[in-house]
């Protein structure tokens, strides 16, 4: 029979991995398959038995079980479960079970082990081990040209609204209306609007006026003919390289035959990651806070360059952290050109995703002041408290909205003395109570932004001696540490849990299940090492060259996984913003492909295997 | 015994003395499964016929599809899908329904031929179909003309397989609910779009094995007599 004509075989052909299979390879898969059906309740594999098929769930869903009894996780249509077995002689090693009527389809083993060793892809699919397939998927979404998961930065993204002219409309009728709308180029059509050349600012310069032509003369006379032209789906980055390559600066963007817009070198430029640092030097220039306000509106769209130009996670939180650190910096500086120069040293300080330079986006503002401790309430206290109102305020107008647990400068308790911080530390790591353990994993992470840095970097030194001979504190933060677990995985439509069965969570919140995991883990080893950075990565790097906290194999497993996942909620926020929503961290499971979504739970694994290698060093559950 | 006369063997041996043909010797020789054996063992051949209309009289087998199940599995090699060529233009309503051209016909094999290839692939295994009436009576239609004999059929309905398992459950009867795809929605079975004989034969045998795995809860076992009626 013709297998090829078959539903059966159109349906193999959608499901990773057999989608790098050649065509006629399928076919004899698809030849090959044997269907089976499971009720609702049966077990499919038990530990312990011989298994000599991996199956394909074609409808209904299945559960896997760990050696302990452990849910290791849900399957459902187009995923895998067996093929270990196969892999391992046919020895089977977890519980397979049917939750749903099921329909299967079986590869023989036989055919099974062939594919894997016929073809790479599959094999890497199967074989992989969790990290390698990490970090084979950072690589494919980065060097991604096809729209691979990634949104690619493209000609139609950057080009602007084309001037058309006719080509006998004279010289200076085509200058005036340049000049009109302060168009450096303009495109020449014929009557059935076609185009056939483009003029720009300087053939006005060069062929006009140097040559002493007459204006009146058609345009026609002085244009480019038949000029370079772009397609709208070209790659920025590609259109970048032929302009650089042929010294030209405009070029004609066409969609087939119509003119739709006219792109820049310097459009294309702008449009690198270098967004930001224009940005910044805009902010540095605000002459008040409505400026801030008004270039803050911006940073959305800078975050979305930067998403598109599949830069690393940790570059783009650094750019983003950037305009949001600018905007505390010149904030300050109006605020003490208002209220005079400070009576006494002191340091700004930023607590949260801006201490560590992982912004995404507009974040609450935690801040506090550690003033000089010759500071006298009386003296000076209302110089600080206008000063840090003013900021707050300000910061709230660009979308650094107020922190709801008034952790803030305006709040008294934290702008006091250096040594009335001194206390406070003291205090925590002393007496770590929930409270304590609340507010230290606010204030371990700060920097100093504006101000006097050295009341800062003496605190922190003082500080990091101390966590790091405090094995109780370190057994507290890290217990703290694991009220945020990773999920198992997606199922369906909902977001699977090990202890909650049936979870109604629909999307993932990617912040609270795998950005801050890792960015507890990575505070907990720090300060249980005495260790300085604040950034994550920079944490995880010095954990790495410590050497005794953490493998340098976990070490970088842990990077691999909050790079991917860092990266999924980066995309999610830019196609927010593109569609004008507001963006938030709730991954719908639908916005993601299968293999994203095997992805994920993988990271989600190495992440709680390192919740676990912490928790087993710590006994923190003891304090649970 | 009277009754031994009607059983299906004492019938084969009889008509060992009719007919010639080595193919149709061969399948009369071979004895059906016995009724007592373990309805998961048997191998199956899953058959559906493709028809210009409903009286096998009259009417002509379009196509043939069919799988075989072994081991409780649908075997996709064990697929075998057949155009026949008629002699006759196809009435343009069966187009429409079929699919099949005038073109795609004469492209086809001979009624003769393709009945020799599926004999001898009943041969000693349960035939199972969805709704016997029409397979049957075209089976035997197409026996007749070319082996000169009806030849007596191990036919299992997936459709009569359902009815008595309502009636006995004494579940309420719906109308249409006995329709192949109604039937499998209902064991949960995806839906599938195109309708040829060879994917109607795919979807009937799944359906099968759905039944033989909801029957296998009530009970410990079946039995191929559980599944005749």
């Amino acid at each position: 029979m013709e297998v090829e004509q078959l539903e059966i075989r159109d349906y193999l052909a959608k499901c990773p991995p057999l989608t790098e299979l050649p065509a006629d390879y399928l076919n004899e898969v698809a030849q090959g398959l044997e269907i089976q059906y499971v009720r609702r309740g049966t077990d499919v594999l038990k530990a312990g038995g011989i298994n000599h098929h991996s199956f394909l769930i074609r409808s209904g869903a299945m559960e896997v079980f760990l050696p302990n009894g452990e849910l290791y996780g849900r399957f459902s249509e187009g995923e895998w479960v067996g093929y270990r077995s196969v892999m391992r002689d046919g020895k089977v090693s977890m519980d397979v079970k049917a939750i749903e009527d099921t329909l299967l389809y079986a590869v023989s083993g036989q055919m099974f082990l062939e594919m894997l060793e016929r073809f790479e892809r599959v094999r890497k699919y199967f074989t992989d081990g969790k990290p390698e397939r990490l970090r084979r998927a950072i690589q494919e979404i980065r060097g991604a040209d096809d729209g691979f998961a990634m949104i690619t930065l493209h000609v139609r993204d950057l080009m602007k609204l084309p001037m058309l002219v006719g080509r006998n409309e004279s010289i200076q009728q085509v200058a005036r209306q340049m000049s009109e709308v302060n168009a450096q180029t303009a495109m020449v059509t014929e009557d059935d609007a076609s185009l056939c050349g483009i003029v720009t600012d300087v053939d006005f310069r060069r062929r006009v006026v140097a040559e002493g032509l007459g204006v009146h003369l058609p345009i026609a006379d002085i244009m480019t003919v038949n000029p370079l032209t772009l397609s709208s789906r070209d790659q920025a980055s590609e259109a970048l390289l032929l302009m650089a390559r042929r010294n030209i600066r405009h070029v004609p963007v066409m969609d087939g035959k119509d003119v739709v817009g006219v792109i820049s070198a310097s459009d294309l430029l702008r449009s690198q990651s270098h967004n930001a640092v224009y940005l910044v030097g805009d902010i540095f220039a605000a002459a008040h806070v409505e400026r801030l306000a008004e270039l803050s509106k911006v940073l959305p769209k800078v975050m979305v360059g930067l998403v598109k130009n599949s830069l690393p996670a940790s570059d783009i939180g650094q750019a983003i952290t950037s305009i949001g650190q600018a905007i505390v910096r010149r904030m300050l500086a109006l605020a003490e050109e208002k209220f005079g120069a400070p009576p006494v040293p002191y340091a700004f300080v930023a607590a949260g995703s801006l201490a560590r330079r992982e912004q995404t986006a507009h974040s609450d503002q935690d801040n506090g002041m550690i003033l000089s401790d010759d500071y006298n309430e009386a003296e000076h206290g209302e110089y600080f408290r206008n000063l840090a109102r003013y900021v707050s305020d300000g910061l709230n107008a660009c979308g650094y909205v107020y922190c709801p647990g008034d952790v803030m400068a305006t709040n008294d308790q934290w702008r006091q003395p250096l040594a009335v911080w001194r206390g406070y530390f003291e205090t925590w790591i002393n007496k770590p109570e929930a409270k304590a353990l609340m507010y230290a994993s606010i204030f371990f992470d700060l920097r100093c932004l504006h101000g006097d840095e050295s009341l800062l970097t003496d605190l922190q030194e003082e500080i990091l001696k101390k966590t790091k001979a405090s094995t109780l504190f370190q057994a507290f933060m890290a217990s703290n540490a694991l009220s945020h677990r990773p999920p198992l995985g997606f199922f369906r439509g909902f977001v699977l849990d090990k202890e909650k069965d049936g979870s109604d969570e629909k999307g993932m919140d990617m912040k609270k299940r795998g950005v801050v995991p890792v960015i507890d883990l990575a505070r907990v080893f720090a300060l249980a090492g005495g260790l300085s950075p604040i950034n994550t990565w920079e944490r995880l790097d010095a954990i790495a060259d410590e050497g005794v906290l953490l493998s340098q194999a976990s070490v970088n497993d842990l990077r691999d996984a909050f790079e991917f996942i860092s990266m999924v909620r980066l995309q999610h926020q830019a196609k927010q913003i593109e569609k004008g929503q507001s963006p938030n961290n709730y991954v719908p499971p639908e916005e993601l492909s299968a293999l994203e979504r095997r992805h994920l739970k993988d990271a989600f694994e190495v992440i709680a295997t390192t919740q676990t290698i912490m928790a087993s060093r710590y006994q923190a559950d003891r304090f649970r | 015994m009277w009754w031994r006369w009607f059983s299906p063997e004492a019938q084969k041996q009889r008509l060992l003395k009719k007919v010639e043909h080595p193919l149709a010797r061969a399948y009369l020789e071979t004895p059906f499964p016995d009724k007592k054996r373990n309805a998961w063992e048997l191998d199956y051949l899953v058959l559906d016929f493709e028809t210009t209309g409903l009286d096998a009289s009259k009417d002509a087998i379009l196509s043939m599809g069919y799988t075989e199940i072994r081991g409780g599995r649908v075997q996709m090699d064990g697929c075998i899908h057949r155009i026949i060529k008629l002699n006759i233009p196809l009435p343009p309503e069966t187009v429409v329904i079929h699919k099949i051209t005038d073109d795609r016909m004469n492209a086809g094999i001979h009624l003769h031929d393709a009945l020799h290839e599926l004999l001898e692939r009943m041969t000693g295994k349960v035939v199972v179909v969805h709704f016997a009436h029409i397979e049957s009576t075209f089976l035997h239609a197409a026996m007749e003309r070319v082996y000169g004999q009806k030849l007596p059929l191990l036919m299992l309905d997936t459709l009569a397989i359902e009815r008595r398992w309502r009636e006995r459950t004494q579940q309420v009867i719906i109308p249409n609910q006995f329709r192949l795809g109604n039937l499998r929605n209902a064991y949960s079975l995806p839906r599938y779009g195109a309708h040829s004989a060879l994917m109607d034969a795919i979807a009937t045998a799944e359906l099968f094995l759905a039944e033989m795995s909801y029957m296998q809860c009530e009970k410990d076992g079946i039995r191929l007599g559980d599944l005749l009626g």
